[in-house]
């Protein structure tokens, strides 16, 4: 009421605070007014009225009654959760009982054939790993074209004397995480090397790639935001998804017209629904993992900025292997690297050191520093994998020769083995295979090659490459004795050792298919190569050409 | 003085002391005004500084990468103390560290490095040992394997990327813990994260202490079992909870569980406490239940010959099933381990996502954890073997719980180390100077009157600040110190989220490598500032050269 009294005299009220009881007494009045259209709303206030006037103490005890009500039916709903319906009671004897009686399943399974199949056909390596390894301590030098070497930085001698050197100043272990005295000048310079190498505004390095993976990705996706990933990405980035609760949509492998199928299924459901803008993130890998195959860029970041979606690309396996320096699959396709929110990359692959990092704004970079747990809840990277690291890329930076040797390896090598494909390669090295990768005019009609084995999905430029089998026998267990006569075959006939894709069965949510797995590195030269694509391709022909 | 089990002493303190109530409040109200004037700033910044929010706005039909209110606590509450955390360094994390020094122009948001450098006494890093070293035995052994091996792991364990120095490694770590088999994983946080799910899944429970690692939380995420909580550190509240949820089986359905695993961590890295392990393995026979135990913190830190908490307390290590731990801290080198029966880490290799995907240890690292772990156990000449029976592989019965010397069939052949180490007389003598200084800075710390948590014989040391602004202060007064003594002080400063909001603490973390005038040093440095921020809340019972003249018997007594 006094507000109204003051507002009719407005002399003694300084004028700029008119228009702010203005507003008060509208409200009053509309509070007023609204409680009076509630149907009954006289009689609670007459009710109250007359109930304090007879007795307070009444009210009072009313306003509590009220208050316990409100608070028993709080209670009941917190507590439906722990015990609720579903909880028994028992008693003490009871329990006693329940617990002697309970017999918990073996920690560990029995190993079946398959396990022992896996864990039997582990090679060890004696001495230094590299392009040429000893299997035994004294046994002879095989080729080693399972290993991500792409550049040979595995055996560098360079990077070799800059880690004693980092050894001498910092030792191994940072004994701390980042944020306690765990940050090293060697990792800020890092960071920087990496961010000037790849154009983004800023990077973060992890210790680790796969954690870096499966942590970049819930550090920014939180529940009710939506991903959409393709089906063949990693296992890492499979974790990552999992930790993340978002919600996932999958589109068909390298398909982009699925991709924009999804995308627009989602902004259809995001209108219908209405609601909140939420965070929308693409997922996919540069060169992917799981069989060599290569993202189209240009078309997914069209659809990315027209669904408006940020794109996070995993180059763990294309950062260091394809691009004119190195750079990864913004280089090879000529986009800058700033366009893709996020970059994911391994040290431990491309450069041979360790590690993984990040790459992309700052904002996107300093948030993981707090917020990806990764990094926080981790010691930092050892000094010596950091220096180096560095090394490889100012190596990179100024040696570009490399990447054209290693290019020219991969070539070689998929022509040599092309003759077991459906459609083999012309001399040129057109590539003929994938059905997304050459659209358009396509000079020669590709003649079918009816002595097809095996399928390469791999990219041309891929020096990763999996080997799919044509015909697989009917079990994923009997597919997987037969690559591995394949692998066995191979470095016993032509001392060159290539390994069948490890996966996690039973753990994967789409199971890959099993293949064959050869990393190609610019360190073998072109004798070596052409040896092992022959002996390759002899022990397929040899292995799965009788048994079709 | 060894780090041992004295079963006259109990292994928590019975009442934790608590601090005056005026503590408390101001505590809350200063979390309450913080967190007004940060909202106000919001509000007032998001109206006419939109430059400086656009990354926490809606822009362009993109929704704000981070809300501003997850944002909140990191923007408002730790921008304000950021120049106390990841001060950047360089240089061995040894007894004393170098410091890049920085300024933060623009309220923290950016700093600039200034050129210069602050050596200060380091009471920060998990150097237990003073293992990190760029000189020495053990670096001299890692130049030569960088020499010999390169740097490269290169791919997964399972493609060809298991060294010969991968098997001498993970046999010698099985036979430092006493156990059949172990398995080393390049990165301490995912030895966690990609093993726990190859153990558990569906219809199976996982029971951890509630202030387990991240790590830990992460992996039991993603195995997809389910997950309960007890108090910490309460080994009753563990009973009760599992008597609930054995006699209740799964939710709804009530079948029995497939199995229950209990995660626990040796030593707490932000509480100081000590695992009880005697009553764990008294529940562990009851109950039946899998017990998978993180050593992370205590492994090389704890115990008479080092090897943690079964060591500590006398218990054959071969009684727990999963015994994980780090070689980050105490062996100055990186990465992880998991530990037991053979089966186990049989079935670990085929299903542990680091074998197949994960880049395999660097030959550098494994040769920082060979020579140092070999240097705590002594190494002594091959045995002549029992005919017919391999070294490693005994039965329980058969073995008492000693722990010998390494081998040195174990060990690469090219690998030479100094008389002091290959005898172990090094590795003992890091083990007691540790035991001694962490007994002796937890012993004075009380009696100076601080309240400070865990176990008097973890060398993780947490002293209670309470209010936000101390900690900023501690931070700096350590740094800059104002007394007569100079020596800059680096210590680590924790508050939520990784300890309750209320008890922000300051954490040491001491080393073998701090003589007794380092920690004499510290204390006379906590007590000027303890004094200068009125950090005393416990009952001052001695003046700080009492303390420090009493060295002895403040370690040798059991109060």
């Amino acid at each position: 009421m006094s507000t109204q009294s003051h507002s009719s005299s407005p002399t003694d009220i300084p004028a700029p605070l008119l228009p702010l009881l203005q507003l008060l007494s509208s409200v009053f009045l509309t509070l007023q007014s609204t409680f009076k259209r509630i149907p009954g709303s006289p009689i609670i206030v007459r009710y109250i009225k007359s109930s304090y006037q007879d007795d307070p103490w009444r009210s009072l005890l009313e306003v509590l009654l009220i208050a316990f009500a409100v608070r028993t039916l709080l209670m009941g709903r917190t507590r439906g959760e722990g015990a609720g319906k579903n909880f028994i009671k028992l008693t003490e004897k009871e329990i006693d009982e329940l617990v002697d009686e309970w017999k918990p399943q073996p920690l560990v399974e029995e190993p079946n054939d398959l396990d022992h199949l896996t864990l039997s056909t582990v090679p060890t390596i004696y001495g230094p790993n590299g392009a040429r390894v000893k299997l035994s301590p004294a046994g002879k030098t095989v080729l080693n074209m399972t290993i991500p070497n792409w550049q040979g930085f595995v055996e560098n001698e360079k990077m070799k004397q800059v880690a004693i050197e980092t050894l001498r100043n910092y030792g191994v272990g940072t004994c701390g995480p980042s944020g306690f005295y765990g940050t090293i000048d060697v990792h800020m310079k890092l960071e920087e090397d990496i961010a000037s190498f790849l154009g983004t505004e800023a990077a973060i390095i992890y210790a680790q790639a796969f954690a870096a993976v499966s942590s970049v990705i819930p550090a920014f996706a939180k529940r009710g935001d939506i991903i959409v990933a393709d089906r063949g990405v990693n296992f890492a980035i499979h974790k990552g998804l999992q930790i993340s609760r978002s919600t996932i949509r999958w589109y068909a492998h390298g398909d982009m017209k699925d991709l924009e199928r999804v995308l627009q299924n989602v902004e259809r459901e995001q209108k219908r629904k209405g609601g909140k803008l939420t965070k929308k993130f693409i997922v996919a890998e540069g060169v992917f993992e799981n069989d060599g195959m290569m993202l189209e860029l240009p078309k997914v970041l069209e659809l990315k900025y027209k669904y408006k979606y940020r794109l996070i690309l995993d180059e763990s396996q294309s950062f260091g292997m394809v691009g004119a320096h190195g750079r990864g699959i913004t280089e090879h396709y000529g986009v800058p690297a700033s366009e893709v929110d996020m970059i994911l990359g391994s040290m431990a692959t491309g450069l041979a050191t360790g590690g993984g990092f990040c790459a992309g704004s700052y904002h996107v970079c300093n948030h993981q520093r707090i917020n990806s747990s990764a990094s926080v809840f981790s010691a930092s990277l050892p000094a010596m994998l950091a220096t180096t690291a560095s090394t490889a890329i100012s190596i990179l930076n100024s040696q570009p020769a490399l990447q054209s040797t290693l290019q020219a390896n991969i070539l070689l090598f998929r022509q040599i083995l092309s003759k077991l494909e459906p459609l083999p390669m012309t001399e040129s090295g057109v590539p003929t295979i994938g059905s997304s990768s050459t659209a358009g005019s396509m000079p020669p009609p590709p003649v079918p090659n009816k002595d097809a084995i095996i399928h390469i999905p791999s990219h041309i430029n891929s020096a990763l490459i999996h080997i799919f089998l044509l015909n697989p026998p009917p079990t994923t267990e009997a597919e997987e004795r037969l690559l591995q006569e394949v692998v066995d075959e191979v470095v016993s006939k032509s001392d060159v050792l290539i390994t069948r894709a490890r996966r996690l069965r039973g753990q994967e949510i789409f199971e890959p298919e099993p293949s064959l797995k050869v990393c190609i590195s610019s360190s073998f030269s072109r004798k070596e190569i052409e040896k092992a694509a022959k002996g390759l391709r002899e022990a397929l022909v040899k292995v799965c050409g009788k048994k079709r | 003085w060894t780090s041992q089990w004295n079963p006259d002493e109990p292994i928590h303190a019975l009442e934790e002391e608590r601090p005056p109530y005026h503590v408390l409040i101001a505590t809350y109200l200063s979390y309450l005004l913080l967190i007004v004037l940060g909202h106000v700033r919001d509000f007032f910044g998001k109206r006419f500084r939109q430059s400086h929010y656009s990354h926490l706005m809606e822009h362009d039909g993109y929704a704000a990468l981070n809300s501003d209110f997850d944002s909140f606590y990191v923007r408002r509450l730790k921008k304000r103390l950021d120049d106390c955390f990841a001060r950047p360094v360089t240089g061995v994390a040894g007894r004393t560290i170098q410091l890049l020094d920085r300024t933060g122009p623009d309220d923290n948001s950016s700093f600039e490095l200034t050129g210069g450098y602050t050596r200060a006494l380091n009471v920060s890093s998990y150097n237990y040992l003073g293992f990190a070293s760029s000189t020495g035995g053990c670096a001299d052994a890692v130049d030569a394997a960088i020499r010999r091996y390169g740097i490269s792991g290169a791919g997964p364990r399972h493609d060809a990327s298991t060294l010969d120095l991968h098997h001498q490694t993970e046999k010698l770590v099985a036979r430092f813990l006493g156990v059949e088999a172990a398995m080393v994983v390049s990165m301490g946080f995912a030895t966690n994260s990609t093993n726990i799910p190859a153990l558990v899944s569906k219809g199976c429970l996982v029971i951890s202490d509630e202030f387990n690692h991240a790590s830990i939380r992460f992996g039991v995420r993603l195995s997809g079992a389910s997950l309960r909580t007890f108090k910490h550190n309460d080994m009753h509240a563990l009973e009760a909870l599992l008597r609930e949820v054995i006699s209740q089986g799964q939710p709804r359905t009530h079948r029995p569980w497939k199995k229950i695993l209990v995660i626990v961590e040796g030593l707490y890295s932000m509480e100081g406490s000590l695992l009880n392990l005697p009553m764990f393995m008294e529940l562990k026979r009851r109950y039946k239940f899998y017990a998978y135990v993180d050593e992370a913190h205590s492994i090389g830190a704890i115990g008479p010959n080092g090897r943690g908490v079964c060591d500590y307390f006398g218990i054959d290590p071969r009684e727990i099933d999963v015994l994980m731990g780090t070689f980050t801290k105490s062996f100055g080198a990186a990465g992880g381990y998991i530990a037991g029966s053979k089966e186990l880490i049989d079935r670990l290799r085929l299903r542990s996502h680091a074998m197949a995907y994960a880049e395999s240890m660097s030959p550098p690292v494994l040769t920082q954890i060979l020579a140092s772990m070999a240097s705590i156990m002594g190494v002594a000449p091959p045995l002549a073997a029992p005919a017919g029976e391999e070294l490693d592989t005994m039965s329980v019965a058969s073995r008492p719980t000693a722990y010998g010397p390494a081998s040195s069939s174990t060990l690469p052949s090219w690998f030479s180390l100094p008389t002091p180490l290959l005898n172990g007389t090094e590795g003992r003598e890091k083990l007691r100077r540790l035991a001694f200084n962490s007994r002796y800075l937890s012993s004075g710390l009380r009696k100076l009157g601080f309240i400070v948590y865990g176990h008097r014989d973890s060398p993780i040391i947490p002293l209670l600040l309470y209010q936000p602004a101390k900690m900023h202060y501690f931070s700096q007064m350590m740094l800059k110190r104002f007394g007569a003594d100079k020596t800059p002080i680096v210590v680590v400063i924790v508050a939520y989220p990784a300890t309750p909001l209320i008890t922000s603490r300051v954490r040491f973390c001491l080393s073998a490598s701090h003589t007794k005038n380092d920690i004499d040093m510290l204390l006379r440095a906590c007590d000027e500032v303890g004094d200068a921020l009125d950090l005393k809340h416990g009952k001052q019972t001695m003046k700080v050269e009492e303390v420090i003249a009493a060295a002895e018997e403040l370690v040798a007594s059991n109060f």
